[in-house]
Formats: C-alpha cells, structure tokens, sequence
C-alpha cells in the first residue's frame, strides 16, 4: 500500500553523524535513521578530530540495512488517518488561535453536515491498509459544539469499520468545557485519544484563553468541572493536556505543575511559533528561556519517574521513546501522505490547520490528486528545506510543522536542537539507570494526530 | 570496518542494534531469574536438593548421550545425534564412534533398547576403576571399594577425564558396543549450566513445594524460601511501636496486623505457628520476605547510585586498586582468624564459638579470593589479551570509614574494636563497596552484561561479609576478648623468624601462580590457578605457614614485596 513516487537526494555535505555526551559516557547518533551508540573514550576522541577511519565508520554505520527505506524515498502511503473539522465555531475566545475560532478566516463559513463526514469516512476506510489501526479525528473550533455529528460518526465509523475487519481509533482535540455526560460516555467507550486544551492554572488559563463575549466565569472552572468525572474515569479514553506557552510566562514547570494537579496524567507543552494576532509568539532570546524552562521542567518529571516509573511530560516521553525506537523520518507529521483534513465542504486538505490554503488542497470526496500529491510531497521533503538539509537534527526534527515553516528561525531552530541534544544525552541515562521509563510511555504512533 | 572498532561501538537503541547486530535484539524489558536462583543460591543437600536436582547433571555425563541411572543400571534414553555428527565433521570424534551412536539413534527410535552396563575411567578419590554397574551392591567400604550405586559412580568421574564405557542392547545376551569419550563439562567457562541441558531439566525430578514439611522444618533449614522469622510487615502509616522492629514467627498462626505480633521466642515457638493442616490451606498467607521484612504491598527496589569514572584508564587504575584492596584485606581477616585461639583448647559455648568464629572468618577471607579473581576477570575482558596484566599488587592502603579517606593495611587480633571495623569496611554503600559501585556504574554504561553482573556478585557478597561480620560480633559480645583471643596485643614476628619467612615465601609463590594463571586465562591457565589453590590449603600449603606463625603466639603479617607484580599500589 506504499508506493514510492520519487526521491529527493540528501545533501552530500550534510552531517552524518552528531557527537553527544551524557552523564556517564560518550555517545554517538548515527544521523540516518537515528542509531544510538556508547563509544570508547578513544574512538570519541577520533570522531572529534574528524579522523578519516572514523568518519568511513559513520559512513558505513549511516547506511540503510536492507529493511531500512532510504530516506531520500518520496513515498505514498494509503491515508490511514484523518480529521473532520466538524465545528466552525467556539466557546472560547483565545487570541492565538490558528482557526480562528474555526472559521478559517472564511475559508470554513459553515459547520460540516452529516453526508460530508460520512462521505470522507467511507473513503478513508475503502482505500486504508486494513492491516493497520486507522484513526478518526475530530477538530474545529470547538468540535463539541457539533456534538451530534461526533456521536454519529464514531457511531457510523464503528460499524462501518468491523464489518470491514478494520481497527479504528478515534482522537478528538477540545477545550474541553462543552463534555456533557453522554459525550463522556462515548469517549469512555472507544479507543479515544483525548487531547484537551488547558494551558496552565487559573490565572494564566483564563488569561490565555477567555470564554467568549460577555459570558459569566473563567474558561478554567468550566473546564475544570466538565473535565473532572473523564479525568476520574477515563475508560477507554488516553486523556492527555496540551499547553500552548507563548513569551508572557516560560516557565513551563508552573504550568506543568498547575495541569497535573487538576489530575490530568498527561501533559505535553507547545511554544507559540505564529501568532495571527501578534505579541505572544516567541522570538529571539525567549527561545534559549524556553529551552532552560523546558528542559527544568523535565528534570522536575524525571525525578518523579525514577520513583514512579512514569512520565508524565509528554514531550520527553515521546522524544524518549522516539529515539529508543531510532525514528528517522524526512516528514515531521503524516501531512499529504498518511493524513488529510477533511474541512467541512468535503475538500481534503494536507493539515487540519491549512484549512482554506490553496497549496495544500489535495483533493476531495471523489479522490485525490496525485500529482498535486506528488508535488507536495516532495517540496516538503526535509531534504528540500534549505534552512534544515544540512542540520544533524534534519531526521528527528524533520523541519518542524509545515505551518510553522515561514517563521522558522535561527533561534527556534537551535531550541530543537538543544532540546533533542538533551533527550538524546537523557535517553542514554535512563537506559542505563532507569530502562522500565521506556516501556513505560505511550507509543507516539498509537491514536492521536498531532 | 576492522573488528577492534567494532567492539568499541556499543549499540543502544533499536536501529543501532539492527545495523551492528541481530534485528531481533533491539533492547527491551526481560523477565529473567534473580541471582536468588542460581545454582549456588540453593539450598545445598542434593539428594535430590531443594531448588533443583544436582543428579540430573549426571544424566548427560557421556558426550551425546542422555541416560536414565538407576542404582544398578543405566539406561540410555536418547542420542543427540546431530551434535555427534557435528563433531565428526570436526574430526573431535571418529567415523566410528559415530557409527555407534547412529546405531543407539536407530534403534532408540525403534524402541530397541540400549544401557550401559560398564563404566572405566578415574572414580575421582577411588582412583582408576573399571565398574561392572550391575555388580554395584549398594555399600561402599574397605579397601579396593567401589562406587555403592551407579550414580554416585558417574558423580565420582573427574570433568575431562577419559571414559570408556560398554554398551549392551536389550538383556543380558544382547549386542555390545563400546564408546570412549570425556566426562562431559557440566558448565561453560562462565560458570553457566552447559547449553547441553534443556530448561527444566535440573527440576523435573523435584516434588511439588513441600508446604506441609514447612511446619517441621525449622532451624533456618529453608532459609531461602522459609524463613523461621522475619519482621512482621509495616502498617502503612509510620509506626512508632519499636515492637514493628522485632523478629517475629513467620509462620504465626494470628495473621491479622493491627497491633506488632508477639516476637518469636527460643523457648516455645510451636504454638504461636499455623499446624501442619492449616499450612496446606493457608501457604498463600505466608508473606514475601525482603531484605529480612514481610512485605505486603509491591517492592520498590532503592535507588542505586554510583558516578561513573570519566574515562576507561580511570575504571581500569581503579579496579587494579580494588583487586589490591581484596589482597590487602585478605591479610587483615587472615591476621584476625589466627589471632583466635584454638577451638580445641576451649570448653563449652565458647568453643563452639571460636570454631564458628574462625570458620566464619576463612569463609570471607575465601570470599574475598573469588572477588579478587572476578576483579582480574574483568579487567582481562576490558582490556583483552595479550593487553591484560594481573591485578595483584597489594594496596599499601584500604578504603577507610570515612568516603573518600584510606588508611593503612594493618594486621591485628580480632578485638571488638577491630570488629566493628570489619563491619563498618564492608558495610553497604561506604567504604570498598563504595569503589565497587562506581565501577559498577561505568560497567554498566559501558560494560558487558557478564562484567556488570560480576561487579555485581562481589557486592551482593560484600553484604553478606557484612552481615557475617554482625553476627560475629554478636557470638562474641558475651564473652572477655581475653578468653578467645591468644593475646590481646600479639607481637610482630621477629626479622629472623624462620616460621614467618616460609609464610613469606609461600605468599610469594602463590602470588606467581595466580599471576602465571590470570596471564593465560583459561583454559590454559587452568593448571596454575588449581596449583594456587592447591597452595593455599593444608599443612604443606600456606594455611599450614600461618598455623605455624600463629602457634608461636605471633601476629600473622605480611611485608611489602619488592617484585613490581605484587608491589604495593597505592590508591589512585
């Protein structure tokens, strides 16, 4: 079901190996599909003056094994997973908003019917690789403000999806303060991954995200008090908080702290890179801030891990158990090529947060287009990214968000790379003090679209 | 790629590991059997033993062969034939040998049956017999005696020795084949269980768990899965009851916990305990023991800490100073041992005492030799050969109380004094256990899994020194170091006694032997590690030196050798 269509060659100059350092050795990553190895004191000495013998070792260790797909394939997978922007509307008035509220500036004008969501679930489930779980996202504004639709596809998908032999899964990402009993009772009974907005405490949360209008309490009470009997008994649902950090208050701890207490399991935070409105993205200096924030924030987690055998900052998880699998991949999502968005008038775009950009519009309900595919595929392409070709971190970090892409910076850039030096050096620590930590986070590849 | 590279490349994670190694090795979690496990965890009686049963290693005595040993008669069950042919090929066997063992293959499969009905070879202390199995009368005495049954015959066979054995199809008047061979090696040069046997096969023969013997079998004969006493397990909240610190019966027939259970007593254990019927109904209620306390809820091992050493010339300077540090103590335990005085010349408890005392002591001292050798093992299988040289220089100073501090190697009677120094040196987490866990910590960044597991064994061994050292001290408490001790401040020997000087000499060629026998590793060094040890024991040997020192009323010390092979190293 996957069909190469391409290449696009690396560059023959990039790095193929990154030297790293933890507490109790050194260490080597094998930039290519991401192989991890200790090295002798004295072969770190010679991967560090760049002797000949060496660097034809890394040479030889970068090469593909032969079930290894080189990663300069353009490949084609069948969609396995896709988003139906289901709502165009929201409760919630958060400045930063990519969708604005939903609507897409336009682009989305009205809420998506029935025919549309049952249109793209039929062809999801006919051209997906029935070996593989596929998954069912529902995005918005808000999805909840459609709710009926959201109980009537997870209905319609459910059966659609046995009597083919399919496992579907189902994500769904909300604020969170609409959950009446029944939608709780829905995630409970599917393999929902359930990631709800919440960026920090009180305070810091309503400040961020306001309820609209004039309407009477703060967004995190309401949150709070919907959220709350989920939280106590998730069922089948993996319930995880996403926080969005923007330059008004890095301190990622306080906030990781304050979400965890409100009794998530589960926190991942997210710098603001693009803000429509201006003022709270980061720039500059924040992000080496942002960097010591995050990487104290994970110290704080790690120390609760080694007692607890449980990590609860989802970006160190993830990152941990990434790297013990050795992901490499020339794609940072499954954009265009695993994974479309369906926005409300049927159009199949390569991202839930595309909605209404003509470039990554890929087709619709009678199909896609694949040369439009073809072309999008490769211009995305980490090696076709002249900012990240020659970066070591070019197959972990992939290039980052393609939304993301325009306000690439030196600075964020170096963030990812700080970021990824650390998990790497915590990675090799935690092998050797703490191995059950990493068969002990969620597979990143299991449910939700991120 | 040359092999050297390869081996100084560690692969950690899954795409690592498939391009150096196996794909299906990518590392992962596995369920394995605690070092409680082992062979030599057990309890050690082996008729049939407890944990496993010792005599189904004598099952696969004979190369490709497995038997059935009655008293009288040993039956071949079945052939591994494709190993027979394997070492044909290699020319370890002859195409007759494996003739024959095609021909019990063949007729094994055809129900024919085959045994073994005459055993030749060297019968270990009964020297060379040729055995006739069926004569076997079941008692052995007298002089010319031969094995009283056919398995303590099989048992008696020396590893690697020569043996002949004649083979008889069906009964008496069957064909007869004969086949020549080694004893086989029941365990690999790891000390692993030789990969001829099959899981499970050391246990087939055991019983199911004995839990009505658990009643009558008291006195610490279970120790490792029975113990007689243990503290009873913590409520959840901190108590401040001291009687939660009290050993109580394990097997107390009250079970509920809302107040400390009575302690167990010398004098009238029995009727606190469950009865024989009741342990049949109630073993599940018998709690897991750890580090000496029930448990209820699951165990959280503690946190290990150790900080690697920051290079690998720093882990090897460090384990040639531990090697010395087992020497150095050596000479300390050794001067202690003999300080005591003679279990024969004492009356009563006291010599019982000091004949446990002194037995205790070698044990360690014994102990400590194991270390020494797992030391030098693993600075062979850092280094490599011919890289690697002996770690036998002795340390002119030992780890002290304090971390961080050392001070001198200093022979002296076992006071209490000098007993609760023992103690606090070999005490958890300080002193040389301390050196030991940061090699372990670098070891396990960056050592094999056999390395780490060594390092491993000589610490967990280190707390049972511990342990032995407390409980030494508490046999002793009631009685006047005067009364067990030759003398409370023993002299020196004397520059020209002759006595020390043979101690010396011997030290000296015991020192050379093991030298000669960790330069070879084995199995060419074999032959002078067994002449050290054949050295160190008896009359003739270096303990017969000592005795001779210490019947003198002398201290037993050791002086500084001037060899650079065993010159004294200082800490690094």
């Amino acid at each position: 079901m996957i069909q190469k269509i391409g290449i696009v060659p690396g560059d023959p100059t990039a790095p193929v190996f990154h030297r790293f350092r933890s507490e109790s050795a050194e260490h080597l990553l094998i930039v290519p599909f991401s192989r991890v190895f200790d090295l002798s004191s004295e072969l770190a000495r010679g991967f560090d003056a760049g002797d000949p013998s060496v660097l034809a070792l890394a040479h030889a260790l970068a090469a593909p094994t032969r079930d290894e797909v080189p990663l300069e394939d353009v490949v084609v997978p069948s969609p396995q997973s896709i988003s139906l922007n289901v709502s165009v509307a929201c409760n919630l008035a958060c400045s930063y908003c990519y969708a604005s509220g939903g609507a897409f500036n336009g682009a989305q004008p009205s809420a998506m019917s029935w025919s549309t969501a049952q249109r793209a679930i039929d062809q999801l489930l006919s051209g997906a690789d029935h070996a593989r779980p596929v998954t069912i996202a529902f995005m918005g504004g808000e999805p909840f403000v459609n709710r009926s639709l959201i109980h009537r596809a997870v209905a319609y998908a459910d059966a659609a999806a046995k009597s083919r032999e399919i496992d579907v899964r189902f994500s769904v990402t909300t604020n969170g303060t609409l959950l009446r009993p029944d939608d709780i009772a829905l995630l409970r009974a599917h393999r929902f991954a359930v990631t709800v907005s919440v960026d920090g405490g009180a305070t810091l949360h309503d400040a961020q995200r306001p309820l609209h209008g004039r309407a009477a309490g703060g967004s995190f009470a309401a949150l709070r008090r919907a959220v709350e009997p989920l939280l106590r008994d998730p069922g089948l649902a993996q319930i995880v908080a996403r926080a969005t950090v923007t330059r008004r208050d890095l301190n990622v701890a306080s906030r990781v702290a304050a979400i965890l207490k409100i009794g998530f399991q589960e926190v991942g935070v997210s710098p603001l890179r693009v803000d429509p409105r201006g003022g709270q993205a980061l720039v500059g200096a924040d992000w080496g801030r942002y960097l010591d924030a995050l990487k104290a924030a994970a110290r704080v987690e790690l120390t609760y891990a080694e007692r607890h055998h449980r990590l609860r900052l989802t970006n160190l998880a993830v990152a941990l158990r990434q790297i013990h699998r050795g992901a490499s991949a020339p794609y940072p999502c499954g954009a265009g090529g695993g994974y479309f968005s369906v926005a409300s008038d049927g159009r199949w775009f390569a991202c839930h947060r595309a909605i209404g950009s003509a470039d990554f519009d890929l087709g619709d309900g009678e199909g896609l287009d694949a040369e439009k595919r073809r072309r999008f595929l490769k211009s995305r392409h980490v090696h076709a990214q002249s900012a990240c070709r020659r970066c070591w971190a070019r197959y972990l970090c992939s290039g980052a968000c393609h939304q993301e892409a325009s306000a690439r910076s030196d600075s964020g850039c170096g963030f990812i790379r700080g970021w990824l030096e650390f998990c790497l050096a915590t990675y090799c620590d935690v092998l050797n003090g703490c191995p059950e930590l990493l068969h002990a986070v969620p597979d990143a590849d299991e449910g939700a679209v991120r | 790629m040359s092999t050297p590279e390869v081996v100084k490349l560690l692969p950690r994670n899954a795409t690592a590991l498939r391009k150096t190694q196996d794909s299906t090795r990518a590392p992962r979690l596995v369920a394995g059997n605690s070092v409680a496990t082992r062979l030599e965890s057990g309890v050690g009686n082996c008729f049939p033993g407890l944990e496993c049963d010792l005599r189904n290693l004598e099952r696969r005595f004979f190369p490709f062969l497995e038997v059935d040993l009655g008293d009288t008669s040993i039956d071949v069950i079945s052939v591994d034939l494709v190993a027979a042919r394997s070492a044909a090929s290699r020319g370890e066997i002859e195409a007759s040998a494996l003739a024959v063992y095609r021909t019990l293959a063949r007729d094994l499969a055809a129900r024919r049956q085959w045994g073994i009905i005459r055993v030749k070879g060297t019968f270990g202390p009964l020297g060379s017999l040729d055995v006739v199995i069926s004569a076997l009368s079941g008692t052995s005495a007298g002089a010319n005696r031969l094995p009283p049954d056919a398995w303590t015959a099989v048992r008696l066979l020396s590893e690697g020795t020569d043996v002949e054995i004649e083979l008889q199809q069906g009964g008496r008047r069957g064909r007869r084949l004969t086949l020549r061979g080694k004893r086989s090696r029941y365990l690999d040069d790891n000390g692993s269980l030789a990969e001829m046997f099959m899981p499970g096969e050391l246990t087939q023969s055991l019983c199911s768990p004995w839990t009505h013997d658990f009643r009558d079998c008291g006195c610490f004969y279970w120790a490792s899965n029975h113990p007689d006493v243990a503290l009873p397990p913590l409520p959840s909240t901190a108590p401040p009851d001291p009687a939660w610190g009290r050993a109580a019966p394990w097997e107390r027939a009250e079970r509920s916990l809302e107040a400390p259970p009575p302690p167990a007593t010398a004098m009238a254990p029995t009727p606190v305990e469950l009865r024989h019927y009741d342990i049949n109904l109630k073993w599940q209620t018998l709690n897991f023991v750890l580090e000496g306390r029930e448990r209820l809820a699951p165990y959280a091992q503690q946190q290990f800490v150790g900080r690697p050493f920051a290079s690998d010339g720093e882990l090897e300077r460090n384990l040639r100073y531990a090697a010395g540090v087992e020497l150095a103590v050596i000479q300390e335990y050794l001067a202690a041992a003999y300080s005591l005085k003679p279990a024969e010349a004492l009356v009563g408890v006291l010599r019982d005492t000091v004949r446990a005392v002194h037995a205790e002591i070698m044990r360690i001292t014994l102990g400590e030799m194991r270390h020494l050798r797992a030391a030098n093992d693993v600075l062979a299988s850092l280094l490599g050969r011919p890289a690697f040289i002996p770690a036998l220089n002795v340390a002119s100073k030992i780890p002290g109380l304090t971390p961080g501090l050392t001070q001198p190697v200093s022979p002296r009677p076992l006071t209490p004094d000098v007993l609760e120094e023992f103690i606090a040196v070999e005490a958890p987490s300080t002193s040389v256990d301390g050196l030991y866990s940061r090699i372990l910590a670098t070891l396990q960044a960056r050592g094999t899994p056999a390395d780490t597991e060594a390092i491993r064994t000589i610490m967990a061994e280190g707390e049972d020194h511990y342990r032995t050292f407390r409980f030494i001290k508490e046999w002793l408490a009631p009685h006047a170091p005067a009364a067990y001790l030759r003398s409370v401040a023993p002299k020196r020997p004397p520059d020209d006694n002759a006595a020390h000087d043979q101690l010396q000499r011997k030290y000296g060629a015991l020192l050379s032997l093991l030298y000669e026998g960790y330069l070879q590793g084995l199995p060419r060094g074999g032959p002078d590690i067994n002449d050290a040890r054949a050295a160190m024991l008896g009359r003739g040997g270096l303990e017969g030196s000592v005795q001779a020192v210490a019947d003198q009323g002398f201290l037993i010390a050791f002086d500084p050798i001037a060899d650079p092979r065993f010159s004294p190293i200082n800490p690094p």
